[in-house]
């Protein structure tokens, strides 16, 4: 059961790059989900200018930031690895430990996005918009830390 | 000559601990009004109402989920709420006869809310913010309790909190009040539209804000030099944002954006509102009337 001096060192260097890998690979997926979410927020400023009355309803501008907002939650949804939360990221320990639900309310937004897509009037625009938003604030509720 | 002056010194320290206790007792004593502090009183229930929602009384006092009460959006109480010093278990409010509010008196239910006192005569602990509320006029206080007494009754029995040394703490809780009482309650500025006075008594005392938005010194009074200048989070996650310059910090470009904030949320896309508990917060304000929100929206933009 002796082990040779090299062995161990080589163990210890092994561990610690599979460490270093873990910890990269979790920086990294907080980044680009970061970037997703945000591209999710800017492509909802038009929109809320819209309901707003702020701006004319154009269908194709919904089209456009509703497909921007369904791709980016889709692509965030898959960059929740474990242990890539803590430190300047707000995600809740709950998204790992209620994943079932973690994954149903990313679901249930990204349906949300996709009926928003094909909305072509007016009148039903305000509601598509509404039940997009209400399933950002169920699961901004449930999961995101407030901001540090 | 040394065993006399030991019981001398242990006769000394006997009589400091009596003491201190005798003065921890008196000290730490709840006093409540006495019935006749009620006046004559015309009942509003749209009022009481108003005071419900202003005080976003269902967001801590909900019913946890499948829990009675709980589909009809009832503050039948019992939901946790963790806070570093502890688990509390906010109180049936619903007039159950039992478990909730149905045997309080209109003294009863003054004393909880402007001096923190239960009907039994203990004190609160402050995670219920009656801090807050003992700014509340004698006629809101009393259209609230109608409010909550015109309510379906829900049986849910109160849960003791779950602190360290409860009983001992709890009369603890006397000393607290002593300086935290000793913050002014709210009172109008003068020069002010009758619209600012409206929304900053809504924000300061049913609506609580401060109670999140204001930090707390060390001894968890609230340190009003620091009005709404954001605090650490009640249920210890990161920061409750400062609710101060909202609009040359690019937070809100000016009362009607605001007011669309907090009567839409992030269903608007503001999405700074769901997160710590904002977003039930924000659920019960929208249900205020619009001359409200614009009231606490003009009050909050005011804050430098």
């Amino acid at each position: 059961m002796k082990l040779s001096k090299q062995a161990v060192a080589s163990l210890v260097v092994a561990v610690s790059v599979a460490g270093a890998a873990v910890a990269v690979v979790a920086a990294e997926a907080f980044h680009e989900r970061h970037m997703a979410m945000e591209a999710v927020g800017d492509a909802m400023k038009p929109l809320g200018a819209i309901a707003k009355k702020q701006a004319p309803f154009d269908a194709a501008v919904v089209k456009a930031n509703a497909t921007t907002i369904a791709d980016s939650l889709k692509k965030a949804s898959a960059l929740f690895p474990a242990g890539s939360g803590g430190g300047e990221s707000r995600a809740k320990p709950e998204i790992w430990t209620d994943a079932a639900g973690f994954e149903k309310g990313m679901k249930d937004a990204h349906a949300a996005a996709v009926a928003l897509q094909s909305v072509s009037d007016e009148a039903a625009f305000g509601p598509a918009l509404g039940a997009l938003g209400s399933t950002c604030k169920g699961c901004h509720d449930k999961y995101r830390l407030p901001k540090q | 000559m040394k065993a006399r002056s030991l019981v001398k010194l242990l006769a000394a320290l006997v009589t400091l601990l009596v003491a201190g206790a005798v003065a921890f007792w008196l000290l730490t004593r709840p006093q409540p009004l006495p019935a006749a502090a009620i006046p004559t009183h015309q009942v509003d229930l749209r009022n009481g109402e108003t005071l419900y929602h202003a005080g976003s009384c269902l967001a801590c006092h909900r019913a946890p989920e499948g829990a009675p009460g709980a589909d009809r959006g009832l503050p039948a109480g019992g939901t946790p709420f963790p806070t570093p010093v502890g688990v509390f278990y906010p109180q049936n409010l619903t007039p159950d006869a039992e478990t909730g509010l149905g045997r309080w008196s209109e003294i009863d239910f003054v004393n909880a809310m402007r001096l923190g006192i239960s009907p039994h005569r203990t004190h609160y602990f402050p995670a219920f913010p009656y801090a807050s509320y003992r700014s509340m006029t004698m006629a809101d206080l009393l259209d609230l309790r109608a409010y909550l007494m015109s309510l379906p009754a829900v049986s849910s029995p109160s849960r003791e909190a779950a602190v360290p040394m409860v009983a001992l703490a709890r009369r603890g809780v006397g000393l607290w009040k002593r300086l935290a009482f000793r913050q002014p309650t709210f009172s109008p500025e003068p020069g002010r539209t009758p619209s600012w006075t409206r929304g900053a008594y809504l924000a300061n005392a049913p609506g609580h804000c401060g109670e999140c938005h204001t930090p707390k010194d060390w001894l968890m009074v609230a340190d009003e030099t620091r009005h709404m200048a954001g605090g650490a989070h009640p249920g210890g996650e990161g920061k409750v944002p400062s609710l101060r310059g909202l609009v040359p910090r690019k937070k809100y470009e000016d009362v009607d954006d605001l007011v669309l904030a907090l009567q839409n949320g992030e269903t608007l896309g503001y999405e700074d509102l769901s997160s710590g508990g904002m977003a039930a917060i924000q659920e019960n304000l929208a249900r205020l009337p619009e001359s409200d929100v614009r009231a606490i929206s003009e009050y909050l933009l005011s804050l430098r």
